[in-house]
C-alpha cells in the first residue's frame, strides 16, 4: 500500500511564508504562551484543521502557522494567563499535538 | 484497503477481514497502555462503582509525574519541560480527563471495527474524533519504531519501500531489517494513508 500522505516531513512543498507570528507583550495578563513544536508524527493537514476549529482561524493563516511549525520547529499558537494557557494545551494535547507553555519572553 | 470517501453523513473506508483485526488489536493495545483497561472484557455489573473508582484513584497516582513508557509520554507529553512545578500542576489538572477522553475515543473505534462487514463508517460528527485517535495510536507506533524526527520517518519510508521491492523481485532482503519492524513500519503508514484520506472528508469545505 501506498499513498502520497506524508506526515510533517517531506512530500509537501513548504513555500515560504511571510511571517505572522505576533510579538507577544509581557503584560500580566499576558504573560504566558502556547507552543506547538514539529514532531514527525503529525499530519500537515490535521494540524491545519485543528488551528482552524480550535483558535477559530482562516485556513490560510492555520496553514501559513502550520509551516512555521514545520519549518521552525515551533510556533506560538496563543497568549494569555496561565489558566488559559492550560486550556490550550490540554486541547491540543487532546489533539495529539505536542504543545507546551511557559512564560513568555522565556 | 479503500481511504475515506463522503457518503451521506458519513465518511466510509473499506478494510478487509484481516486488516480489521490488526488495526482493532493495535487500538486496543493503546487503550490498554492508557488505561489497562481491555476492550471487549465483558465487566461484571456489582464491581463497576468499585472498579470505577479505582479507575479515578489509579488515574490521580500515575498524573504525579510523567509517565515512564516513551509511548505514553508521546500522547501524555510533558507540557512545561523547563519549569517542573508547572509541569506537574498541569499533569495533576489535566492527565485523568484527558486518558479518559482517548480512552472513550479509541474504545469507539474499536467497536465501529469489529462490526460486521468491510465497511468502516465514521459519522460526520465523530470523524474528528476518530482522526485524533488515529493520531494517538500512530504516536504509539512512531514511539516503538524510535521516529523522533522528519529524518526518522523518512528513513523508514525508504526501509520500507526497499523491504517491498525486496519482496515483488523475489531479491534477497536486507538482512539488516527486522521483519517486525517493517510490519509495524507498515501499519503506521497504512494508519497515516487511513488517516490522511479521513482529513480530505474533514477539510472538503473548508476555507
Amino acid at each position: 500500500m501506498n499513498g502520497d500522505s506524508r506526515p510533517y516531513s517531506g512530500g509537501v512543498s513548504t513555500q515560504q511564508q511571510g511571517s505572522t507570528d505576533v510579538v507577544v507583550e509581557s503584560r500580566r495578563d499576558d504573560a504566558w504562551v502556547t507552543i506547538v513544536w514539529n514532531d514527525p508524527v503529525n499530519l500537515m493537514s490535521y494540524v491545519t484543521h485543528v488551528f482552524q476549529s480550535y483558535f477559530g482561524w482562516t485556513r490560510d493563516r492555520a496553514q501559513a502557522r502550520m509551516r512555521e511549525v514545520h519549518t521552525q520547529g515551533k510556533t506560538v499558537v496563543s497568549s494569555g494567563g496561565r489558566e488559559k494557557m492550560e486550556i490550550d494545551v490540554q486541547a491540543m494535547h487532546s489533539f495529539g499535538l505536542w504543545a507546551t507553555m511557559q512564560r513568555s519572553g522565556q | 484497503m479503500r481511504g475515506f470517501e463522503a457518503r451521506g453523513d458519513a465518511a466510509v473506508a473499506e478494510l478487509d477481514s484481516e486488516e480489521r483485526a490488526v488495526i482493532a488489536r493495535v487500538i486496543a493495545d493503546v487503550g490498554l497502555l492508557l488505561d489497562g483497561e481491555s476492550f471487549g472484557m465483558e465487566r461484571e455489573q456489582v464491581e463497576d462503582t468499585e472498579e470505577e473508582l479505582f479507575r479515578y484513584l489509579r488515574g490521580f497516582e500515575a498524573a504525579l509525574s510523567d509517565p515512564e513508557d516513551p509511548a505514553v509520554l508521546r500522547i501524555l507529553p510533558n507540557a512545561a519541560p523547563t519549569d517542573r512545578e508547572v509541569a506537574d500542576e498541569f499533569r495533576r489538572l489535566t492527565e485523568p480527563e484527558l486518558r479518559a477522553t482517548k480512552v472513550d475515543r479509541l474504545r469507539v473505534m474499536w467497536l465501529a471495527l469489529n462490526e460486521d462487514g468491510p465497511e468502516w463508517e465514521v459519522p460526520e460528527d465523530q470523524a474528528m474524533a476518530t482522526a485524533a485517535a488515529l493520531t494517538d495510536v500512530r504516536l504509539v507506533l512512531a514511539a516503538r519504531l524510535g521516529l523522533d524526527t522528519d529524518d526518522d520517518a523518512e528513513a523508514l519510508h525508504r526501509e520500507i519501500d526497499g523491504a517491498e521491492h525486496a519482496l515483488a523481485t523475489g531479491g534477497a532482503s536486507d538482512p539488516v531489517l527486522n521483519p517486525e519492524r517493517v510490519w509495524l513500519g507498515m501499519l503506521y503508514q497504512a494508519l497515516t494513508w487511513l488517516q490522511e484520506s479521513l482529513m480530505s472528508y474533514v477539510m472538503r469545505d473548508d476555507v
